[in-house]
């Protein structure tokens, strides 16, 4: 008896019963001899087993067994209709696709709502035979094994799991059988979740529109709704949706992610382009969906950006105020920066020799710069400023302001400026407004302010004087502070047209004091005048003069602080010899104003002698002294005045030293009645003395 | 001064009652100032923020689980042993839809709160054992220390809630216990991870849950089932 079993991969196993040795298969062409196998002794029967090379099909196989020895012949005859069995046995065993299938595989499971899930899975190799597959699964916890509740929703080779089989926070453990009429496969098992393998459908509906609203600008209106079967209203699901759009011919996606809201706009589009608009969704926590199917928009040609028009607007107005601030800026630039930057008052002397400056020889510098007996130790420094000590609020002001600066200028005198670039206004110059003055001012207590005297940016209005004060001969000229325009002064260095602040300092006085020679100007205050009283005396006769002149002047500033500052008519240029203007005293009004003559020219550049003084000297004799600032004049013939001075000026020239203004100031103390010279009607006022008494 | 006075116990009477008045006009404080047992946030403040927090703790054990799996265990199987692992399934929590909308609001709440209470040693350990390791993962240390922090405020967020929901809600402490402290401290390394395995597993699902059950609620109690 034969039993042929045809296995997979083309086993064949050959029971017989009597055992046989051996066989032979063969087919045409082929054969394969089981000389070499194993005999498998099975009592009352023998099992052989030949592996069969899978060539071996549809094709008869004819068997030829070698009986044993032993058998008979006579059992020939049932071999042979054996093998015929055989035959037809093997024929249907290795007939094509007829083997157990392949084994499944599940590859996705999906939910698309948290309350159902479909599981896919994909058959393995076909054995030929109608399959049969079959889900079995088991959850976390239980023993009993399920079978898919639905084979059908899902599709072909799908499991769909209903609401009362979905659990959530359980894991599912499901595998796959696939059966067919030769056998049966198994899939691996496959650990399943539902919590992580959420992915919803694509959101539905999608709608898209152009709105332009008419005040506003205009957008694009995307709405969509959610899709079916999810349940957002009890909270259990949670969506966040995403919207792309392009113009058709591009290349990139402009996505935009609209969290939980149905709806969006679009602001910035292209006007005139045909858009494409999708949406898709996605869970708090899982899987994104797939885009929903794509809507076309067709932006209208107007759909423009009002944005751009405001822009461009602002963009020219802008362009316009900057174009005025520029020409503006251009036509008064100077003034502006003046304005904000006020130049530095910087020290500059005419003839000034830096080189020498560099060399560290004062001496040979200040003999170039032709002043002696500078500079002024600090002793007299002290003295002269103390003298700057005034009464009157106001006076104290002016007296202040000038003392703050002439300690830094005191300091060294012989560098001060002559020039108007120290901020002096035109009428400080040494070329005083005697000699054109108008009349008189009536008012005379109309005075420098100092605060307008050292605005230097304010050239205009640096013309402090009056109109009055245009220059005539014979008028009395009255020299106010402040509030006038003085266009007549002649300006010191024809470089300079920017008349200055009436500013007195010492540096007029000095080029008066050192005369047509020239010298550099010191500080216009008592203290210079004493000390160019002292340096004057070691003058000349003309020297003398112009002591005589500052002498008034210091007079004018002590005695009436109101009164204006007489300024020097012509300020001496470094190294250049120019006349010196004197004045003299006209007459004293009730307010203590000295109202003052341009005198004759009668200086010369001649130098004169020192300690000779003029015999056109005057001086006039002080009544008194009106609220301890105001001198009261009377003119006084007294010829010892002259005298007076002169032994001053003989005292003051062999001292160069500070002490000289003291001794000086002594001299004219003591001689204080006869410091007043009259000299044809004209009244001089030798101030030195009332300095003093004012002291 | 004759407080017995009629018209001095008129003006007094007075002066509390417009007293009393403007307490009671004066609106609710945005922010509470902290500590407050009792506080006067709003119950939709409350839970947004509550559910700000959920979504956050479970991104992060949703990230460290998954760091942790490429890491140490990837493809080892190490999932057929994570089945029944978590100590929080004793609690009986809703796992459907129409179960979580069949249990009470209160009872709903006090399950979150047990869950939330059951994770603070599970992941105090977590934190403390991590940083032992040698060649500590810093992305995992860091997510598990932000994750510990976060559940506690959510944890105080949620009785804040309770607090003011029910008011009358007597604390109840039990919750259940992990024991799992010794297999994180195993010798042997495929059971040292397995243990780690399971708790990560156990704290991404717990986290999901809690971060469900609240949205669940809030749409529930602030919008009336209308999100």
């Amino acid at each position: 008896m034969f039993l042929c079993q045809a296995i997979q991969p083309c086993y064949i196993f050959l029971h017989s019963f009597p055992p046989i040795l051996s066989f032979t298969l063969s087919k045409e062409q082929q054969s394969v001899a089981n000389t070499q196998n194993k005999v498998v002794d099975v009592p009352d029967q023998t099992a052989i087993s030949q592996k069969l090379p899978c060539t071996f099909s549809s094709s008869e196989l004819l068997i030829y067994f070698l009986q044993q020895e032993k058998a008979a012949n006579m059992k020939e005859n049932v071999a042979s209709a054996t093998v015929f069995t055989l035959l037809l046995f093997l024929n249907t065993c290795l007939l094509n696709g007829q083997l157990p299938p392949g084994k499944p595989e599940i590859f996705k499971c999906r939910s698309p709502n948290k309350e159902t899930f479909t599981c896919w899975w994909r058959p393995g190799t076909d054995g030929g035979l109608p399959t049969n597959y079959s889900l079995t699964y088991h959850r976390e916890g239980e023993t009993l094994m399920h079978e898919c509740p639905d084979y059908i929703t899902g599709g072909p080779n799908s499991c769909h799991f209903g609401k009362q089989y979905t659990s959530m926070w359980r894991t599912y453990i499901m595998m796959v059988n696939a059966t067919n009429q030769m056998g049966s496969s198994f899939s691996d098992e496959l650990y399943v979740d539902v919590t992580y393998i959420v992915q919803p459908d694509p959101p539905l509906e999608l709608a898209v529109e152009v709105k332009q609203p008419e005040d506003r600008k205009p957008y694009l209106w995307i709405k969509w709704s959610p899709p079916t079967l999810i349940d957002l209203k009890t909270g259990w699901f949670t969506l966040l949706y995403e919207i792309r759009l392009k113009p058709e011919k591009a290349a990139e996606w402009e996505i935009h992610f609209a969290g939980q809201q149905t709806e969006f706009k679009i602001l910035s589009l292209h006007p005139g382009q045909k858009y494409l608009v999708q949406v898709r969704c996605k869970p708090d926590h899982g899987y994104w969906s797939a885009w929903s199917p794509v809507t076309f928009i067709q932006i209208p040609s107007d759909f423009t950006m009002n944005d751009t028009t405001v822009w461009i607007s602002v963009a020219v107005l802008s362009a316009v105020i900057c174009l005025i601030i520029v020409w503006a800026v251009a036509l008064k630039g100077y003034s502006m920066v003046t304005c904000i930057f006020p130049p530095v008052p910087g020290p500059k002397i005419k003839g000034f020799d830096a080189h020498l400056l560099e060399k560290g020889k004062s001496e040979e510098l200040l003999s170039a710069l032709g002043c002696q007996d500078f500079p002024p130790t600090s002793d007299y420094e002290d003295l002269l400023v103390e003298y700057l000590e005034v009464d009157d609020s106001e006076d104290q002001h002016l007296m202040s302001v000038h003392s703050k600066e002439h300690p830094s200028q005191g300091m060294k005198p012989t560098y001060l400026d002559p020039d108007t670039d120290s901020g002096r206004g035109s009428c400080d110059s040494p070329s005083l407004l005697s000699e054109k003055c108008e009349e008189p001012q009536a008012n005379p207590s109309t005075f420098y302010d100092p605060e307008v005297i050292e605005k230097p940016e304010n050239p205009e209005t640096t013309h402090t004087w009056d109109p009055q004060c245009i220059s005539m001969e014979g008028k009395i000229p009255y020299f106010h502070a402040g509030g006038s325009k003085c266009s007549t002064w002649p300006l010191p260095q024809p470089s300079q047209h920017n008349p200055r602040s009436s500013y007195h300092n010492i540096t007029d006085v000095c080029e008066l004091a050192v005369g047509p020679a020239g010298a550099p100007a010191t500080l216009l205050n008592e203290a210079g005048k004493d000390a160019l009283k002292s340096s004057q005396t070691i003058k000349s006769r003309e020297e003398g003069k112009a002591t005589q002149q500052r002498e008034v002047e210091s007079f004018h500033s002590e005695t009436d602080q109101d009164t204006p500052w007489l300024l020097p008519q012509e300020k001496t240029p470094f190294g250049s010899a120019k006349p010196l203007d004197y004045v003299e005293i006209h007459k004293v009004n009730k307010d203590g104003a000295l109202s003052l003559l341009p005198k004759q020219r009668e200086n010369s550049g001649k130098p004169k002698k020192p300690g000779t003084p003029e015999n056109s000297k005057e001086y006039a004799k002080v009544s008194g002294v009106m609220d301890n600032n105001i001198l009261v004049l009377v003119p006084d013939p007294h010829a010892k005045n002259v005298a007076c001075f002169e032994e001053s000026a003989k005292e003051a020239p062999p001292s160069l030293e500070q002490n000289q203004a003291e001794k000086a100031l002594a001299n004219f103390t003591a001689t204080s009645s006869k410091c007043r010279l009259q000299l044809g009607g004209l009244d001089y006022l030798d101030p030195a003395c009332f300095t003093h008494s004012f002291h | 001064m004759n407080i017995k006075g009629s018209p001095w116990k008129g003006s007094l009477l007075l002066l509390l009652v417009s007293n009393l008045l403007l307490c009671h006009s004066v609106a609710p404080l945005p922010i509470c100032p902290g500590g407050a047992a009792r506080c006067q946030v709003t119950l939709g403040d409350l839970f947004d923020r509550a559910v700000v927090l959920s979504h956050y703790i479970h991104n992060l054990s949703s990230e460290m689980f998954s760091e942790f799996d490429k890491r140490y265990t990837h493809g080892r199987g190490f999932i057929t042993k994570a089945i029944n692992s978590c100590h929080t399934s004793s609690l009986a929590t809703p796992e459907d839809k129409e179960q979580a909308q069949q249990i009470n609001q209160k009872d709903f709440l006090s399950l979150i709160v047990s869950i939330l209470r059951s994770w603070n040693e599970p992941l105090y350990h977590l934190v403390t054992e991590v940083r032992g390791m040698q060649e500590a993962p810093e992305a995992i240390l860091s997510k598990a220390v932000e994750i510990e922090e976060q559940t506690k405020r959510l944890l105080e967020g949620m009785e804040l809630i309770v607090s003011q929901v029910h008011p009358e809600t007597k604390e109840n402490e039990i919750y259940p216990v992990w024991s799992g402290l010794p297999s994180l401290q195993m010798a042997d390394e495929e059971s040292r991870l397995s243990a780690y395995y399971n708790l990560l597993h156990c704290l991404r699902r717990d986290s999901h849950k809690i971060d469900n059950y609240l949205k669940l609620l809030k749409c529930r109690i602030i919008h009336n089932n209308n999100c």
